[in-house]
């Protein structure tokens, strides 16, 4: 009798939860909607990419913090206010994050997007809302492919365009005969495999070893032992950071001598990458959109107050992030009014300077409202990510080839 | 030289995969449930074990001491107070209780979240990294301790279930349940420390991992998987099986990545998990049965 | 007969208010959620049909899921044809799919035949990442829908929904459906009667993957972006589905549809009112139900009302 009764608690209570539901779900229109500018931010807060999400929202806040001290978070007498969405790194749930937004909450713009899954949902859903959504991380080479003139990305180049000075740096210095590509299985990693692979079919390099893995794999050593066997110039390798770090840390192990060993972003510029694998990242060298040294004016006070305010070295998402708060208070500042026409006109006139290097939306190459993106390649060397290419800009030497393990 | 790597490496994982499968077929064999939150119990058990590493000093190897009863104690209270609840009640699935621990996993995962961030987190020990050469093969010294750790374990528990008063009980309700209770066994009290064992073999897996490998809150998913596969292999609830299937899938897996494609090597243990399902069906135990 | 007249009215009640609601509620975002709960209702009561009636658990059905996204996904990808086509292919691969899977795995019983499910439904995902010349790997299909309209979205989801549970419906009321719980029950009991235990399995399984397939091909229309590890999910799609059909209530026609607007609503009010620890908080919430619902809510509600009806039947007596 008496787990009978608790049953009935259960059944009422389930029931009052979701009568609650259905109404909170139903009116939670957001007050107060007059003299703001909305703008809808979705990142993931909670799940396997929290880390990232939570790095990026902290920079935005920075960069809102700074803005207001310089009085730019009011654009036409009305105050630019953050809203942000949890998307859970789940596409589902981001594209109920992009309807919520944009429907309920009726925000004038939109922005965020880490995956490369959610970044789609979010910029498609984003297009048919006519809704204009900036890109922060997102890097799929399809987004700004489509000819979505709603979707901007500024500030994340796409997968496949990691590469473009690293290319020059190859042609000038390497002069590899064959390469070596691994990759993990995700979109980032395939893109950024594909764009290498058919550059290197137009150089006619020989491709010795193409192999894609599973993201979380314990022991890479079978992959390197086999891949060692093919003798290889150089390996490209798109790895997200602690994969990153167990690949080179086992090819010390297995003591895999290669002339260069270059990552595609991603995992081997992150600071985690040097705190696990320690003494092996040295020499790895990287494609990179931004490195805390890079030239550009604000970068390392960036890094600096990142660094004070949350006790943290902030990476390249981290700046990506804070470079798109700054871009959409320009945007948002010259914007002739506050419809979605008037914020994509404004977006599409940016011309302007970030950490992350000058932005403007253009139209090349296939892409639409694509910021051509400045590329690096660095090295680490003795625990300091070092910019090496373009020469212009660099901050250290290159190192190559690698010395041996044995001779380290 | 290629093969040889290859099988040293896919054994000496695969010593790591069966100890914390062995954890899983003990539950498995004695509650007939599949626990999918065996993962995160690896998991919990790594952040212990972290904890104890980063604040304290203690070594991971040591600090598994303190992993284990942490994790015993949480899976006895599991067990106890969440999942021995819904063995009474009537229900028309038995497999509610598989959801329970779905929302056990979520719980656990999520609350590590809440307490650690996502943040990669990883134990760098001065031994870490350190290798012996076998000829031209390359050793991991950590996998190396792991291996021979995880496989002393298997041969404790194995006595413990052969030798002890506890264990014969064990392995009584694992076979027989309703016979068990009327020779007078308290089943309940089984169960309970049934599941707290699984839950500190689970620990001491993830301890001797977390040298090597790194740890974040959903780390557990990459084990649950496997665990069922080493369960099946081995027959459920045989702790020799379990570390026979331990080190077949280990090593399955190593030369599907050396001979097949990094990409595939999970295709290759799953693919031998269904074919034990359909031509062998008690697992390797059966095998030495005939 | 009072009680089967009242269940149709209640049966035509309920859909006069489903058709009704987009009239009440014209909020885009309100019927994106509603859409959201069709889809999942649909894959919960298919797998009702297998998991719930014949009692075989099914941890893979993101194998047919994935099966029906990718057929419309591909058929874009590949022949440049509407991906609405794949409403009609996807369903029918993944009911195709169904007959080797059946043959392989209605070999095996109880928890065996839960983790041979499993590991197929993972076997489909990494196929489906690693065939990056066919099926885009890891890069997914995204596609722009010709379609905007919300309410058309909800209305063909909702004809679904209808189909699959009128579907449903008459094979559990049929004497197919009394096999099919004999099975459950015991089945050598089942075939010592002389049922064609394996027979009877697949003929719930292959309405079930169809069925399934079908919400795989409608979530690639709208939601617009399938991938691998979306699609073939084990733990978002295979698992999400046994605990919607558990949280609803098992083996009832209504269950897996009220379990999936719990599940959709509860996910989505927390996600927006309780900051990161939502899943956590829904988390505790299914151990809660689980714990003390261990019949669904459906389920539990029945045996209320059927508690309440013997109290109410021994009270009358007893005067």
């Amino acid at each position: 009798m008496k787990k009978f009764r608790w049953q009935i608690i259960a059944v009422l209570l389930v029931v009052a939860l979701v009568g609650l539901l259905a109404g909170g779900c139903g009116g939670g229109s957001s007050s107060g909607g007059k003299d703001t500018v909305k703008v809808g931010i979705i990142l993931p807060l909670t799940g396997s990419e929290a880390m990232f999400g939570e790095m990026e929202k902290n920079s935005f806040e920075l960069a809102y913090e700074e803005l207001k001290a310089a009085g730019k978070t009011t654009v036409g007498g009305k105050e630019i206010k953050l809203m942000y969405e949890d998307d859970q790194g789940k596409q589902d749930v981001a594209k109920s994050a992009t309807e919520k937004l944009v429907n309920q909450d009726k925000v004038n713009m939109l922005s965020g997007g880490y995956s490369s899954a959610c970044t789609n949902v979010i910029a498609g859903s984003a297009q048919t809302l006519n809704t204009p959504f900036l890109v922060v991380t997102g890097s799929s080479d399809d987004i700004t492919k489509k000819g979505w003139q709603y979707v901007f990305r500024g500030s994340a180049a796409p997968a496949s365009k990691y590469t473009i000075s690293f290319w020059d740096m190859l042609e000038k210095v390497v002069k590899p005969q064959s390469v070596a590509i691994i990759y993990e299985n995700t979109d980032f990693g395939t893109s950024g495999a594909k764009g290498f692979r058919e550059e290197c079919n137009k150089r006619g390099i020989k491709i010795a070893f193409d192999q894609a893995y599973e993201h979380g794999a314990i022991d890479f050593k079978p992959m390197l032992a086999n891949m060692r066997s093919t003798n290889p110039d150089m390996i490209f390798a798109t790895s997200y950071v602690m994969d990153a770090s167990m690949i080179v840390k086992q090819m010390k192990e297995l003591d895999f001598n290669t002339k260069l060993f270059v990552g595609n972003g991603a995992g081997y510029t992150m600071p985690e990458f040097y705190e696990n694998a320690g003494a092996a990242t040295d020499y790895v060298a990287s494609t990179a959109l931004w490195v805390p040294n890079v030239t550009w004016p604000g970068a390392a006070d960036y890094f600096n107050k990142y660094k004070q305010k949350y006790g943290k070295e902030p990476d390249y998402h981290g700046a990506q992030a804070y470079a798109t708060m700054y871009i959409i208070a320009d945007a948002l500042g010259r914007a002739k009014d506050m419809t979605n026409t008037g914020i994509q006109q404004a977006l599409k006139q940016t011309d302007m300077m970030t950490i992350m290097g000058p932005i403007k939306f253009e139209d090349w190459d296939g892409y639409t409202n694509q910021d051509r993106p400045n590329t690096y390649v660095v090295q680490w060397q003795k625990g300091k990510l070092e910019v090496i290419w373009p020469e212009d800009v660099k901050s250290a030497s290159y190192v190559y080839p690698a010395p041996k393990w044995s001779e380290r | 030289m290629l093969l040889g790597q290859t099988i040293i490496c896919g054994l000496l994982l695969g010593g790591m995969y069966a100890l914390i499968a062995i954890g899983m077929t003990l539950i498995m064999g004695v509650m007939k449930i599949i626990n999918l939150a065996h993962g995160a119990l690896v998991m919990v058990g790594m952040y212990v074990t972290y904890v104890c590493s980063k604040n304290y000093g203690i070594d991971p190897y040591i600090g598994m001491f303190i992993a284990m009863p942490v994790l015993f104690l949480l899976g006895c209270l599991i067990q106890k107070y969440m999942i021995n609840r819904l063995v009474e009640v009537d229900s028309i699935l038995p497999e509610n209780q598989v959801l329970l621990t779905v929302g056990i996993m979520l719980v656990l995962t999520e609350a590590a979240r809440l307490m650690f961030k996502s943040d990669y987190r990883s134990v760098t020990t001065s031994y870490s990294s350190d290798t012996v050469f076998l000829g031209a093969m390359s050793i991991s010294v950590p996998l190396l301790i792991g291996f021979f750790i995880a496989m002393v374990f298997t041969l404790l528990l194995h006595l413990f279930l052969t030798k002890t008063d506890i264990g014969k009980s064990i392995r009584a309700t694992s076979q027989d349940r309703d016979a068990a209770v009327y020779m007078g066994i308290n089943s309940s009290k089984i169960t309970m420390i049934t599941f707290g064992i699984g839950a500190a073999l689970a620990a001491a897996g993830g301890s001797l991992l977390l040298p090597l490998f790194y740890l974040f809150p959903d780390v557990g998913h990459l084990f649950t998987a496997k665990s069922f596969i080493i369960t099946i292999l081995g027959g459920m609830g045989s702790t020799m099986g379990a570390a026979v299937g331990g080190l077949i899938l280990g090593l399955s897996e190593s030369l599907g990545a050396t001979y097949i494609n990094m990409g595939y090597k999970d295709v290759v243990g799953l693919v031998i998990f269904i074919l034990v399902l359909l031509f062998l069906p008690g697992g390797f135990r059966s095998l030495v049965k005939r | 007969m009072n009680m089967l007249n009242k269940k149709f009215l209640l049966t035509i009640a309920f859909i006069i208010l489903a058709v009704l609601i987009p009239v009440v509620i014209k909020a885009p975002y309100q019927l994106h959620i509603l859409i959201l709960i069709i889809i999942w209702a649909i894959i919960g009561t298919s797998w009702n049909l297998l998991g719930g009636y014949a009692g075989q658990v099914s941890f893979g059905h993101a194998a047919f899921f994935g099966l029906g996204a990718y057929s419309a996904g591909l058929l874009t990808l590949h022949c440049a044809l509407s991906p609405w086509w794949g409403i009609l292919l996807g369903p029918l691969v993944a009911a195709l799919a169904a007959l080797p899977i059946g043959m392989i795995c209605f070999r095996l019983r109880g928890p065996y035949f839960a983790l041979a499910m499993l590991a197929l439904g993972e076997i489909f995902r990494l196929v489906f990442l690693n065939l990056t010349d066919f099926t885009n790997g890891a890069k997914g299909i995204l596609i722009m829908p010709a379609i905007t309209n919300k309410m058309f979205y909800y209305y063909t989801g909702l004809g679904m929904l209808a189909l699959t549970l009128l579907a449903t419906y008459l094979i559990v009321n049929s004497k197919i459906g009394y096999y099919l719980v004999s099975i459950r029950e015991d089945q050598d009991a089942a075939t010592s009667l002389g049922i064609p235990t394996t027979l009877y399995k697949n003929l719930a399984l292959l309405p079930s993957a169809f069925f399934t397939g079908l919400a795989g091909a409608f979530y690639m229309n709208y939601v617009a972006f399938i991938d691998p590890n979306i699609v073939f999910n084990l733990t978002n799609v295979s698992v999400m589905v046994i605990l919607v059909v558990m949280l609803g209530g098992v083996a009832t026609t209504w269950g897996p549809t009220i379990g999936a607007a719990i599940y959709i609503f509860l996910g989505e009010y927390f996600r927006t009112t309780l900051g990161s620890a939502n899943v956590l908080i829904f988390g505790i919430l299914v151990c809660l139900i689980i714990m003390f619902l261990p019949n669904g809510i459906a389920g539990e509600l029945d045996l209320l009302k059927r508690l309440t009806q013997r109290k109410k039947a021994s009270l009358s007596g007893g005067v």
